[in-house]
């Protein structure tokens, strides 16, 4: 996976595909190797469950968070922070785009165009098919097209993230996995990866030999399943 | 059929759609605006009609026509939305027309924030608008049931003709969870001889109207709603219960605070304290039968909202003062933490008769 790594990713892709989930997971992955990682909020989309709810876990762990601040952070406005451009023009930073869903969220990343030229990125299609809109190629490809048109982007790869939350066993990864790549080949994409919770990693492996994994740990949770360490 | 991760938004419309809906007129909102957003794409696959209207009055209004026409129609909000929509929901509950109306609630009062809040209590079952008149309401607490609960509300808002309101908030609305949609049938709402479709050469006049301009006739027509509201509360109360049996301390709460709650009965049950839990289903009619029945065998009652204490009258009404009925909630757009209400409890509970 790390040769594959750009300066910059983007993880585009529909409503309640996974994209905050793999952008931090990936972000946290990538500082790693890198001294200084950028992740930053995109999503104008999402009103709960954002990358700013994360911030101070995500800065603890050494990455620069770029979302609005403080008192803005649950305001009802779209609105992007300056340092957004930090991010993308330090040669030093690696920067990793949680996007907003749909071709609504993909809006927002536009305006961002002048600042990717081709091949200074990996712009990241998350697919999981058990979403309503994408559990077919038809849907998924339908979708992709609308975020390419409104972000004025080409997506570069899909990511495989087939899940149901908690109801998530290593034959939902499977069966989702088969209809993203038989999608990717359809569109002449590859699958950067297929992303997949830890404890179901060596069973999918198995099962999916030849497929890139990426292990990832949840972090979005309902508040019943957090504070519940008494 | 497979499972789906939904959202609860997405949910409510899928549940709508497979329920007959083939009506939606709403404004956006957060944080109930997937659900328009999903019903845009939706309602045109099954041959149905979705219209973002000029305001949530203008909605409202689009309801009341639409269901006077008898068709099966939605709309939804959040608080200050619901709020503009009152007076045309008053029309529709004096018209006696069917319609389901959905409240994500955020916090309030005022244009308050975008958190999820059960701070629009009050307003979904003591009146909201002006008049006489009760609303059906229904309060979920997990996406499934989301889906199971909307083939009802429709269902229910056509056999009494009344309108049913559907009462989230927004963690619920916006939280993903798998669902088992089962197989999708044809649903052909109930004949509805009532509705203003047109005479039709000679056919008999209909009026959709809640004008009755001779007090006499609008006190019969008040009677014959309380009439109806009074078979409601006495046949659809809805609740479930949570290891209630041997319960000394009785939490209630309602959507997504009942959803913190059950994981704080559970670590009750391992300490060893006797700690059940009710869960409200409809908030009107409230489940009065089940606090009278269970309230001489618990010490105490604790209600937990996402409010300063709304429901808690409920409650108290229905124990009457024979037991003391005590609060805990957090508001503003603030989630009431399951370690906070399991001190509650230890407290309470420990703290016997001087409490």
């Amino acid at each position: 996976m790390l040769r594959d790594v750009k300066k910059i990713t983007l993880f585009t892709g529909n409503l309640g595909s996974g994209k905050t989930e793999l952008a931090i997971n990936y972000a946290l992955w990538l500082k790693n190797s890198f001294p200084r990682v950028g992740i930053v909020d995109l999503d104008i989309v999402n009103p709960y469950f954002r990358t700013r709810v994360m911030r101070e876990y995500l800065e603890q762990r050494g990455l620069q968070v770029v979302c609005p601040p403080g008192e803005l952070a649950g305001a009802d406005v779209p609105a992007l922070p300056p340092a957004t451009l930090g991010v993308l023009e330090d040669e030093r930073v690696h920067g990793v785009f949680d996007v907003g869903g749909d071709d609504t969220g993909a809006t927002a990343l536009g305006r961002f165009k002048p600042y990717l030229p081709e091949g200074s990125f990996n712009m990241y299609f998350v697919v999981n098919t058990c979403r309503p809109f994408t559990r077919t190629a038809e849907g998924i490809i339908k979708i992709l097209r609308s975020v390419e048109k409104a972000s004025r982007l080409q997506v570069t790869a899909l990511v495989s993230n087939p899940n149901l939350g908690r109801d998530t066993d290593a034959d939902t990864v499977v069966a989702g996995h088969t209809v993203i790549e038989e999608t990717a080949r359809q569109l002449g994409l590859p699958v950067a990866f297929a992303a997949v919770e830890e404890n179901l990693a060596r069973e999918v492996g198995r099962r999916l030999p030849g497929v890139t994994l990426f292990p990832i740990k949840r972090h979005m949770l309902p508040p019943w399943l957090k504070d519940i360490q008494f | 059929m497979a499972k789906v991760l939904m959202k609860g938004n997405e949910a409510i419309g899928e549940g709508a759609v497979r329920a007959g809906c083939r009506y939606f007129f709403g404004y956006p909102i957060t944080p109930q605006s997937e659900l328009p957003h999903y019903l845009a794409k939706r309602m045109p696959e099954v041959g149905g009609l979705y219209l973002q209207s000029e305001s949530e009055t203008a909605a409202a209004n689009m309801v009341f026509g639409a269901a006077g026409a008898g068709a099966r129609v939605m709309t939804s909000s959040s608080g200050p939305g619901i709020s503009l929509m009152q007076e045309g929901i008053s029309y529709i509950a004096g018209a006696e027309l069917p319609c389901v109306i959905v409240n994500m609630i955020r916090g309030g009062p005022g244009l308050g924030n975008i958190a999820p809040a059960q701070s629009d209590y009050f307003q979904a079952v003591k009146g909201g608008g002006h008049g006489d008149y009760r609303v059906i309401c229904l309060a979920p607490a997990s996406v499934q049931e989301i889906i199971d609960l909307m083939q009802d509300a429709f269902d229910l808002a056509d056999k009494y003709r009344n309108p049913v309101m559907l009462l989230a908030d927004g963690v619920l609305g916006q939280m993903m969870e798998p669902v088992e949609l089962g197989e999708e049938k044809f649903v052909q709402p109930p004949e509805k001889p009532w509705a203003a479709t047109g005479r039709k050469k000679g056919g008999p006049k209909r009026l959709i109207n809640s004008l009755y301009i001779v007090p006499e006739e609008c006190e019969q027509h008040n009677l014959k709603l309380a009439k109806k509201y009074a078979v409601i509360s006495r046949e659809e109360q809805r609740w479930e219960e949570y290891h209630l049996d041997d319960a000394r301390l009785v939490i209630v709460a309602f959507g997504t605070s009942a959803r913190v709650c059950k994981a704080v009965v559970d670590r009750a049950r391992d300490e060893g304290m006797a700690v059940g839990l009710l869960r409200p289903i409809t908030v009107w009619p409230y489940p009065t039968g089940v606090i009278k029945r269970i309230r001489e065998k618990v010490d105490r009652f604790l209600v937990v909202e996402m409010n300063m204490g709304q429901m808690i009258e409920d409650v108290r009404l229905a124990v009457e003062g024979a037991r003391p009925v005590h609060f805990y909630g957090r508001a503003g757009g603030m989630m009431p933490v399951a370690r906070d209400i399991f001190n509650e409890v230890k407290k309470l509970y420990n703290g016997g008769a001087e409490q």
